[in-house]
């Protein structure tokens, strides 16, 4: 294992290196808890949180995103960190942690902290180094912005709850989608122990809201939740397994957010998908976060929108719409009529133009352009919706027919997915043959 | 025959400004218009307004009363955009509350073109304010000051005040807007306050303190190591961090 170790770095190399090393962790968000300053420290949160800067690659900076060490005892075979690698290891003191964080958030900088770790000697101890910066961050400096920090899988579970005391979010990465995968490519780290944890920030948060309900000062444990991410694309997986095992975290384990990390090849390894020059599958990550989305807030479920038989996405079309040609029995629904669950299903739809629509039609009966000034986009929703029993159009009801249609309409896919060429498209070609040509 | 009546492009100037034209006015064709910005009319009646204080709060009180604080929120974010026609809009604005039934539901009789006004320039305004609470970067002082100068179309200063004032109480600090040349100035453990008439001592800003340049190094040199390169795409990062705001940030 050939490994240098440097005692005598200074703080901006050691800040290269440890930010370096953390930035393929997706989150940076700062939502989820809101706390005013008490006028005794610095820092304060709010509940949507608040983006800083952007980084080249157009990704938000919220937090002070580093990992306390880049040593690490494990070999996973995706992490630039693993043991094999002949990387400049080194490691930050909770001072300098404290003095960074505390430098850049009063120069409104940033929102708060990101830490996470690499595994030093064992994971108890690389959790009780954690605890140890985060205590004097918050007890000594005061500090009462947000926190992020990663409860590593296989640590004491005391030392666990003593962290998520301090924290504000806590996260347990998923890394892989499966037992399986993880046990290829993380040959050191297994899903009981991953689950452990999460397990037990759950429950400690279930007995926090007890304990807040009968002491109202009581010390917030995590307060904004939990989160998990998972690569995508270092695995043979499905984006139906994917997003089943997405959906029954939410449901099970009652996480606030799955994060979905494109994959970026940084190693060559035998059990890694080969370097091909055509950069992360950034559509594929788009498509899941939509169907995400569709899962949380649109009340639709995994099964519903992927299967055994067809278990990827439609790269043509998001996954809603596709849902909605693959369903047109349910299709047309009446604007007038149709309740709240039923309108956000309609592809042009969306949260906001639903629940406008259910309070706007009690004064009178909604018209097309009633529905333009709500919000509706009605290039995609026309094929879906009725008026008072009339289409916009005279239209069909028939899959190829609005198919064509919506295609000729053109998406609007974000600018994080417009970078792409044609030639990443055709990577999957080979799943929906002869589609390529509609483009 | 049309009377508009012109004042100070200030808070003060345009709530007095109102004060004559509803007092005496509000049943006639009536108008207000901002000194410098104005195009005169043919077969207008133009009215020196005299700006006080008292007319100003009398005012406030007036739309507070009747028409409910959202919508006073409402007025006076519009009131801070830079749009030469916010104080007619707001002006009118308030007649039309006059009509409807419900006063205090002013801000949702959309379809009349004035009230539709004041909610956008209201929005733009907050949603200003909102990218300065992300954007601002102070820098430390030799003095231990935290100066931060910025360039906002509106008046922000309000907006972000009580922000800052939370988030850090104990330090000394100064933001500076160079387009309409206001400080807003907090000391530590004190309430904000506006300062006007003030000129910035350029030489003084520019002396930071000893650590200041460490600081902005490591944080320039965090937010490039921080990127993806493989996943770079400077399309994004310009729409979710407009070019204007960069010219007073220390990354850029």
């Amino acid at each position: 294992m050939a490994e240098i170790i440097q005692e005598q770095m200074g703080i901006y190399d050691k800040l290269q290196i440890l930010s370096d090393a953390a930035k393929y962790d997706v989150a940076c968000t700062s939502s989820g808890v809101d706390r005013q300053g008490d006028g005794t420290g610095m820092g304060n949160c709010q509940k949507a949180g608040i983006c800083h800067s952007f980084s080249a690659d157009g990704r938000c900076i919220s937090l002070l995103k580093i990992l306390f060490t880049n040593e690490c005892i494990y070999d996973c075979k995706y992490c630039v960190n693993r043991s094999s690698n002949d990387v400049v290891r080194t490691s930050f003191t909770p001072d300098e942690i404290c003095t960074l964080t505390m430098e850049f958030y009063r120069r409104n900088y940033i929102e708060g902290l990101f830490l996470s770790s690499g595994i030093l000697k064992s994971p108890n101890y690389t959790m009780e180094l954690i605890y140890a910066a985060l205590y004097k961050l918050r007890h000594e400096c005061n500090f009462q912005g947000y926190i992020h920090v990663k409860a590593i899988p296989g640590a004491a579970q005391e030392l666990i709850q003593r962290v998520g005391f301090l924290a504000d979010r806590m996260s347990v990465n998923l890394e892989l989608p499966t037992a399986e995968s993880l046990r290829l490519l993380a040959p050191h780290k297994n899903r009981k122990n991953i689950l452990a944890p999460m397990r037990l920030v759950q429950q400690k948060m279930e007995d926090n809201k007890q304990e807040i309900v009968l002491y109202k000062n009581a010390p917030r444990f995590v307060p904004a939740g939990q989160s998990t991410q998972m690569i995508i694309g270092a695995t043979p997986e499905t984006d139906y397994q994917i997003l089943s095992v997405a959906e029954s975290l939410y449901k099970k384990f009652e996480l606030k957010r799955v994060f979905y990390s494109a994959f970026v090849a940084v190693n060559e390894d035998s059990a890694l998908p080969a370097r091909t020059g055509e950069g992360p599958p950034l559509l594929r990550e788009h498509r899941l976060y939509q169907a995400d989305w569709l899962l949380r807030f649109y009340r639709f479920e995994a099964g519903e929108l992927l299967n055994e038989k067809s278990p990827n996405f439609n790269i043509f079309l998001d996954p809603k719409c596709d849902w909605a040609l693959k369903h047109l029995e349910y299709f047309p629904v009446e604007v007038n009529r149709a309740d709240y669950n039923t309108l956000l299903r309609v592809p042009g739809i969306g949260c906001k133009s639903a629940s406008r629509i259910v309070k706007a039609r009690r004064m009178g009966t909604l018209q097309f352009e009633d529905l333009k000034k709500m919000g509706v986009v009605l290039k995609r929703a026309l094929y879906f919706l009725t008026c008072n029993g009339k289409m916009m159009y005279r239209t069909k009801i028939e899959e190829d027919y609005i198919m064509r249609n919506l295609l000729n309409t053109k998406e609007k896919l974000p600018d994080s997915v417009l970078g792409m060429t044609f030639k990443q498209l055709s990577l999957f070609d080979d799943m929906t043959p002869g589609q390529a040509i509609l483009r | 025959m049309k009377q508009v009546y012109i004042c100070h492009d200030t808070i003060t100037g345009i709530f007095s400004a109102i004060y004559d034209a509803w007092k005496e006015n509000r049943d006639g064709d009536s108008g207000i218009a901002l000194r410098g910005v104005i195009i005169p009319q043919l077969f207008c009646e133009y009215i020196e307004v005299e700006e006080t204080v008292q007319k100003s709060v009398a005012v406030e009180r007036l739309i507070k009363k009747n028409l409910g604080y959202n919508a006073y929120w409402d007025l006076y974010h519009a009131l801070l955009s830079d749009d030469c026609e916010r104080a007619d809009a707001v002006y009118h604005t308030m007649l039309e509350a006059r009509k409807v039934k419900d006063s205090k539901k002013i801000m949702e009789h959309l379809s009349n073109p004035h009230v539709a006004k004041v909610f956008e320039l209201s929005r733009k305004v907050a949603n200003e304010a909102h990218f300065f609470t992300e954007f601002i970067r102070f820098r430390e002082l030799e003095n231990g000051v935290m100066l931060s100068e910025i360039t906002p179309k509106g008046q922000v200063l309000t907006c972000i005040a009580d922000h800052f004032t939370n988030r850090f109480p104990l330090e000394h600090w100064m933001v500076y807007d160079k387009t309409h040349r206001v400080f807003l100035v907090h000391q530590a453990k004190k309430n904000w306050v506006l300062v006007q008439g003030e000129i910035l001592d350029t030489e003084a800003a520019g002396r930071i303190s000893e650590t200041e340049e460490e600081f902005a190094e490591l944080w320039k040199g965090f937010c490039k190591s921080i990127s993806i390169e493989e996943r770079e795409n400077l399309n994004l990062q310009r729409n979710h961090l407009p070019i204007r705001f960069r010219q007073n940030m220390t990354e850029f």
